[in-house]
């Protein structure tokens, strides 16, 4: 079999940046974003020749173009880089192709550009269908521009995804289904759920402390969640992973990829690799990344078995207890409780498969730690 | 026969923090045992936690060369702890003394321990010389505090040395007095040997160290000893003194004050207490000796780790080189693991232990709520003793249980009185006496049990009185008492480790303080956990932890796996001080808090 891999690609750029967001983005002019755009290409093609070996031959599966906001970049940036990839790697004619994407950036013009780059998969950041929770966050479209937006994606994309967050300012679960009902009516295939988290150094840190902005409590925001995974698994999603629920067929192959520890290629600033067995880590800005800065790690087999342990959990497959080298967990005695208390679940049909019952999805962090050695 | 008349040998007494280790040190300085420039404060306390909390745990002696109307005069100085648990150190060195310096802070004048140690004092028939220490405070009434030593201990103080150990003020005079007024030591050096063993310690290079008071006879290198209670001979290595580090010298004769070392591999050879004689022309009656201690509050020590049971053990046993009261035995917990039952001679001996196991150690230590130790009467007529709440047998096998009780003695300004009898009443006390020392101090005495003592009177008297009330107290017997055994269930399941036993009329009030408590220390869990405090199968109290809300990393980042595995790896790391009973997990801090349950208030 062929070696297969997954290709991500960051493009750090924002047209604004959003009270939440503590990623590595930022605003930039033209200029600066040609430049990165050269030094990316620069990197694609240069990092492809390891993969490109007749002994190590390898072919990408799923490409996933994100941010930041991809979509602000003109037709002739965004083209640039594709064609780079094709021209650096092997890639399957499926290839399940993603390009994140903001509503206020998508344009008729953007989309038949994409389509004609195979690009088949689309991710729209909507976040909520709220006018005032949306400008209260910084996010730059409205109810009406998602919805809009989406509808015309629609015409060139049968796979589009929405991402959703749940813990913003008065918005119940309530409020999340109706959101929920509006995307799926436009045929939205796929919905990730994601909890606000609130990291220091962040507007919205800030607007919290000045008593400007009150996200829900844990409380709250566990059951609104709660609400919303009820209301996508009645309409027939899955959900596949913790945050991820989609239609059958229509899960993200290229996120999947992430948790079941396939390889993959990062390229761009601060992106993440998996080769090999060692992860890498792009330098974190321009300066750095520019002289080739990157930093590696190479996996202990104490560190792959907690990798496959949490990353397996996320998922709906769970992970199977064979593939664990050096953590011995039928003696955790946490593993033992767990299973007698319902809070993980052995699988019918294979009794190595493990994973997390659904419930308890929201208390990962203790759970998975505590399966840890 | 050697000229005694030119030595003396004497201690310090005092409450604690009246200043016996800054007069030792200026005494020290004065007759220039130690040059200045090796001088540091609190020197004779060499332990580093002794420094850090100015108190004196081990008693150290050093000799003083002093030049007196042109004489040479040599002073034994044994320097005492203060503090109530090591009243046993204090009467040991009073053994090898004929004179003490009663030492009294000015402005705080005539405390309990005062009183308790001048009594020991006397009943050692030594000289006492009462000296008034921080004459240089602004608060120092230095007249009032002679009258108090008049009146209330009845030593005549008119012309007692007033003096500042911190400033350096008077000291000569203290010189003068041990000189003048303290007899010099009787004996005959051409006897046959004859030496009390007043303390002893471990040396990982000479083996035992006995410190000694030579009565008669002399002892020196290549000498064959006999120690009388045990019956062992040893051959001498070294024989030398203390100024304060040793120092060896040829010979030690009656009178003197210092140290043997005779090749002794462990300290239970050496009794302290007991009479060291020649082996080849043996004394034929021993010195007295001392009562044996005994422990009196008790705990379980547990390591966090609880794989490092065997290196808990090695430091126990290290340690118990240098305090032959300290105890231990092994006791396994079905919440703690393995661990051992130690007991201690009270809270700060409890204390200090536990500090230098995790310091000098480096052990992280889990112990479990202070006990004292019962004795059960079964309904088949055996007697146990239990110091281990979760030994305590079924109710139904038990026909009584008696408690241990102390004497205390309180000094207390007249305007406290009403708080303290509130407080021994609350505590169970039983009023003995009251007496009026003077128009400023009031002696109350009270019968009390020691589980009360152990469990936070010393702070509620402190904190009711301002800190101006002290006390001290001594063993009375064991007394009948309605007692019964609280045991905690945290999601249905017992925790031995959380057992106590208290007075049934307690019971209730101390099951709801604790539930409260463990529902503020325990973390919420991943389901809702019930606390219940029960006597027998009945529930006396109930608190719910509620499960937790959220703890959850959702976003994935471009791929970035590792920081997701070490912020979970972290986690875990922080959950190293959790024990787990059942489903539940339990910070290690928990195990304490029974202790603190007045905090809160």
């Amino acid at each position: 079999m062929r070696r297969e891999i997954s290709i991500y690609v960051h493009i750090p750029f924002c047209e604004k940046k959003c009270a939440y967001c503590a990623f590595n983005s930022f605003c930039a002019d033209e200029e600066t974003k040609n430049e990165y755009i050269n030094l990316l290409c620069n990197e694609i093609s240069c990092r492809s020749a390891d993969f490109n070996s007749s002994l190590n031959k390898a072919v990408v599966r799923t490409i996933y173009i994100g941010g930041g906001t991809p979509s602000i970049l003109n037709e002739e940036q965004i083209s640039k880089v594709i064609n780079t990839i094709y021209n650096s790697f092997d890639v399957y004619d499926n290839a399940e192709f993603t390009i994140e994407a903001n509503p206020n950036s998508i344009t008729e013009e953007k989309l038949k550009c994409w389509k004609s780059l195979r690009v088949n998969r689309l991710s729209v950041g909507v976040q909520s269908l709220n006018d005032k929770s949306l400008a209260k966050i910084g996010r730059l479209h409205t109810k009406k521009d998602a919805l809009e937006k989406i509808k015309l994606a629609r015409k060139f994309f049968d796979n589009v995804s929405a991402d959703l967050i749940v813990g913003l300012e008065n918005e119940s679960g309530k409020d999340l289904c109706q959101y929920a009902k509006d995307l799926l009516a436009l045929g939205v295939k796929h919905i990730s759920c994601y909890l606000l988290e609130v990291y220091e150094n962040t507007p919205i840190f800030s607007m919290i402390e000045r008593g400007k902005y009150s996200p829900l409590n844990d409380e709250q925001t566990i059951s609104a969640f709660h609400k919303l995974a009820t209301y996508l698994q009645d309409k027939n999603m899955q959900r596949y992973e913790i945050s991820n629920f989609a239609f059958d067929g229509y899960e993200s192959q290229h996120n999947l990829n992430y948790w079941k520890r396939g390889e993959y290629l990062g390229f761009g600033i601060s992106a993440h690799s998996f080769v090999d067995g060692i992860r890498l880590e792009n330098a974190g800005n321009i300066e750095d990344y520019k002289s080739k800065k990157i930093t590696t790690e190479k996996l202990l087999s104490l560190e792959e078995d907690e990798e496959k342990i949490m990353l397996g959990l996320r998922c709906r497959l769970g992970f199977d207890i064979s593939s664990l080298n050096k953590i011995d967990i039928k003696k955790n005695p946490y593993f033992t409780q767990y299973v007698k208390d319902g809070i993980l679940i052995i699988s019918d049909s294979n009794q190595n498969l493990v994973r997390l019952n659904p419930l308890f999805y929201h208390l990962s962090n203790t759970i998975i730690s505590n399966l840890f050695q | 026969m050697k000229d005694l008349s030119h030595i003396r040998n004497f201690c310090i007494i005092a409450h604690i923090d009246h200043g016996k280790s800054t007069l030792a040190d200026r005494l020290i300085e004065m007759t220039g045992t130690v040059s200045k420039r090796d001088m540091q404060d609190q020197i004779l306390d060499s332990m580093e936690l002794e420094r850090e909390k100015g108190i004196t745990i081990k008693l150290a002696p050093t000799r003083l060369v002093y030049e007196y109307k042109g004489e040479e005069y040599t002073l034994n100085l044994i320097d005492t702890p203060g503090h109530v648990d090591f009243t046993y150190e204090v009467s040991r060195s009073l053994v090898a003394c004929e004179g003490a310096i009663l030492l009294v802070d000015a402005s705080q004048g005539v405390e309990a321990q005062t009183l308790a140690n001048t009594f020991l004092a006397l009943d050692n028939n030594l000289d006492i010389i009462p000296v008034i220490n921080k004459i240089d405070l602004p608060s120092a009434r230095v007249e009032d505090v002679k009258a108090e030593i008049e009146d209330v201990i009845g030593l005549d103080a008119h012309d007692c040395p007033c003096v500042s150990a911190k400033e350096g003020i008077n000291i000569d005079q203290v010189l003068k007095a041990i000189i003048e007024k303290i007899p010099a030591p009787k004996g005959d050096d051409s006897k046959p040997l004859k030496c009390l063993i007043f303390d002893s310690h471990y040396d990982n290079f000479k083996g035992a160290v006995c410190l000694i008071r030579v009565i008669d006879g002399q002892v020196k290198k290549g000498d064959h000893i006999l120690m009388m209670q045990t019956g062992k001979t040893f051959e001498v290595t070294e024989v030398g003194i203390f100024v304060p580090t040793t120092k060896e010298i040829p010979l030690l004769s009656a009178g003197d004050v210092g140290y043997v070392v005779a090749s002794i591999k462990t300290i239970a050879d050496v009794k302290v207490g007991d009479t060291m004689t020649s082996a080849e022309n043996p004394v034929k009656e021993a010195l007295p000796g001392y009562k044996e201690v005994q422990p009196v509050v008790f705990c379980g020590i547990f390591t966090v780790d609880g794989a490092k049971y065997n290196e808990l053990k090695d430091s126990l046993e290290k340690l118990k080189l240098n305090d032959a009261s300290l105890q231990f035995s092994p006791e396994n917990s079905t919440a703690l693991g393995f661990g051992f039952r130690c007991g201690f001679l009270g809270l700060l001996h409890l204390e200090i232990i536990i500090e230098r196991l995790e310091r000098e150690f480096d052990l992280d230590i889990i112990t479990t709520a202070p006990s004292v130790s019962y004795n059960v009467y079964k309904t088949n007529g055996e007697m146990l003793e239990i110091s281990n709440p979760s030994n305590l047998p079924p109710q139904v096998e038990i026909d009584r249980i008696e408690e241990p009780i102390v004497r205390t003695s309180i000094l207390t300004p007249p305007e406290y009185v009403g708080a303290i009898m509130e407080l021994c009443q609350d505590k169970r006390g039983i009023f003995k006496d009251m007496q009026y020392l003077d128009k400023k101090r009031v002696e109350l005495s009270y019968i009390l049990p020691l589980g009360e003592i152990i469990y936070d009177f010393f702070d509620s008297l402190k904190s009711r009185t301002k800190g101006y009330a002290s006390f001290d107290y001594e063993f009375e017997g064991f007394q009948r008492a309605e007692l019964v055994k609280v045991d905690l269930l945290l999601n249905g399941e017992k925790c031995d480790a959380l057992s106590l036993i208290v007075h049934k009329d307690k019971a209730y009030t101390r099951g709801r303080e604790l539930t409260e408590r463990l529902k503020k220390i325990i973390p919420r869990q991943l389901f809702e956990v019930p606390i219940q405090a029960c006597i027998g199968n009945k529930v006396i109290a109930r608190e719910t932890i509620s499960a937790m809300r959220k703890d959850v990393l959702a976003k994935c980042y471009g791929g970035d796996i590792t920081r997701k595995r070490k912020l979970l790896e972290k986690q875990k790391e922080g959950k190293k001080r959790m024990r787990k009973i059942g489903s539940v997990e339990i910070p290690s801090e928990a195990f304490m808090s029974i202790l603190k349950l007045d905090e809160d208030k």
